[in-house]
């Protein structure tokens, strides 16, 4: 079952990556912009189950270290979406107050966001990843969560409808 | 759980993590094989990114244009889209006039150094969710690119080639946190580290404290053995603001790049460096003032018509 959920989603995630790679990094947004790939890992792992949405943290990490952009070692964004998925599902799944509502969806998209990029900053220090000034750490977080909070409501129709076809849950919004 | 209970979820969480950490443990360890996965996927993603950059450049510049000129309403649809159409046209050729005016300046940096370049066009901006800065070039390993070859722009130092791919490269920029390049200032030739910030903006941390610095020196950059990464003289910024705190071990000052990171368009990568130091030869000079003629107007009463 899992395997054949994987097995479909693949091909989207690969298609995500490729509009974040070719798309959108063509312009140079205020406040460090966003990641496609990481709102719509994030809200497929509110979506789903503990381990689904453990494997969608994953795949969308290992692709975010495949990126050319991608600073520190390869794994990091592995290691920080694979638990990313995994905590946001662990809190949200089965929370209808998150579930049931694109709000509480969106409210937690947005602070998956400010966290993982919290984490990166963490793990990066702990690897050597020069990460900027404290300014304008703090400036891109900011901008970044600002950018999630605009783009989230408007994908979340389409990250959620394909998430109803690929998993068959009643999820769709 | 619906589909096997916790135990499996627990498994399969555990096997993710030790194969995340593996792969950070491989990584710092060094292993090519990663190495070969990242370069595989620029170079499937760089005809993507190239087509990307031909589409997407123009309507962004559309839109920008748009928006600063102000909407003009109530014209007929057809005038509208014919508008629209010219507009692109121009902005095309204005994108154009400004890469060929970008690759002048560039070439005559090159040639007053007498480096070698390879010029290239910018197609793609790293994305900052992981705090770096990148961006990537049509040109690669079969333009004669290199890993670790200096990239100039227009006013001065760009960055520096992080990797190479056979059609595209990756350019760390100076602006990158991680970012260094050995600096001399022109002039007292005091020599320091010069550190990206995340911002145009820049530190320098001097390695003598015997010299004083100033704001608006000059600074260069040192060159490296071989010339690679960095040949010498090409100019890198100016200071802004120096820190003289009392006790410190090393002078520091901010530094503003020459270089405007974000408007970058085409870059030069010098493939071959000078075969004598350049030295000061590529200061920029400093903005002339130009004189305003002063305009004197004489009032001169009119003779009043006697009565």
């Amino acid at each position: 079952m899992l395997t054949r959920q994987i097995s479909v989603a693949a091909p989207i995630f690969l298609l995500i990556f490729l509009i974040q790679e070719a798309i959108v990094s063509q312009f140079r947004l205020p406040g460090g912009g966003f990641s496609i790939l990481l709102i719509f890992a994030l809200t497929w792992a509110v979506l789903s189950q503990q381990e689904v949405a453990a494997v969608i943290g994953f795949a969308a990490g290992f692709l975010m270290d495949l990126s050319q952009s991608a600073a520190g070692p390869f794994g990091q964004w592995t290691l920080i979406m694979l638990l990313a998925g995994y905590a946001i599902s662990y809190i949200g799944y089965g929370d209808d107050n998150v579930h049931a509502n694109a709000i509480g969806i969106v409210f937690f998209v947005v602070a998956a966001n400010f966290f993982v990029e919290i984490a990166f900053l963490v793990t990066g220090a702990l690897l050597g990843v020069s990460t900027g000034s404290f300014g304008q750490i703090v400036i891109n977080l900011i901008g970044m969560s600002i950018w999630a909070l605009l783009v989230s409501p408007i994908m979340l129709p389409v990250f959620t409808k394909l998430h109803g076809l690929i998993f068959d849950s009643r999820s769709a919004l | 759980m619906r589909n096997g209970g916790e135990g499996r979820a627990r498994l399969l969480l555990v096997i993710l993590i030790v194969t995340s950490l593996f792969l950070i443990t491989l990584d710092l360890r060094g292993v090519k094989v990663l190495e070969g996965f990242k370069q595989g996927t620029q170079t499937v993603l760089s005809p993507f990114q190239r087509a990307g950059a031909v589409v997407l450049r123009p309507v962004g510049n559309f839109f920008s244009d748009v928006t600063h000129l102000g909407r003009t309403r109530g014209q007929i649809e057809k005038l509208e889209a014919e508008n629209a159409n010219l507009k692109i046209k121009l902005l095309n050729r204005k994108n154009a006039d400004g890469q060929l005016d970008q690759l002048k300046d560039i070439l005559d940096l090159a040639g007053t150094a007498g480096y070698k370049v390879v010029n290239a066009k910018v197609i793609s901006h790293g994305s900052s969710q992981s705090f770096s800065q990148t961006l990537t070039i049509d040109s690669g390993s079969n333009a004669g690119i290199k890993k670790n070859m200096t990239v100039l722009s227009q006013f001065g130092l760009a960055g520096v080639v992080k990797d190479v791919y056979p059609n595209s490269a990756l350019i760390q920029l100076a602006s990158d946190p991680a970012f260094k390049v050995g600096a001399r200032i022109a002039g007292s030739q005091q020599i320091g580290i010069l550190s990206g910030r995340g911002t145009r903006s820049a530190s320098l941390q001097l390695l003598d404290n015997s010299t004083e610095v100033k704001e608006g020196d000059v600074l260069l950059a040192r060159g490296s053995i071989a010339n690679r990464p960095f040949v010498p003289g090409v100019p890198l910024g100016f200071i802004t603001k120096v820190d003289n705190s009392a006790g410190a071990v090393a002078q520091t000052a901010s530094v503003r790049y020459y270089t405007n990171f974000s408007t970058l368009g085409v870059v030069a990568i010098v493939v071959s460096g000078p075969t004598s130091n350049p030295g000061d030869a590529l200061v920029p000079q400093k903005p002339r003032v130009t004189p305003i003629p002063t305009v004197t107007v004489t009032v001169t009463p009119s003779p009043t018509p006697s009565n």
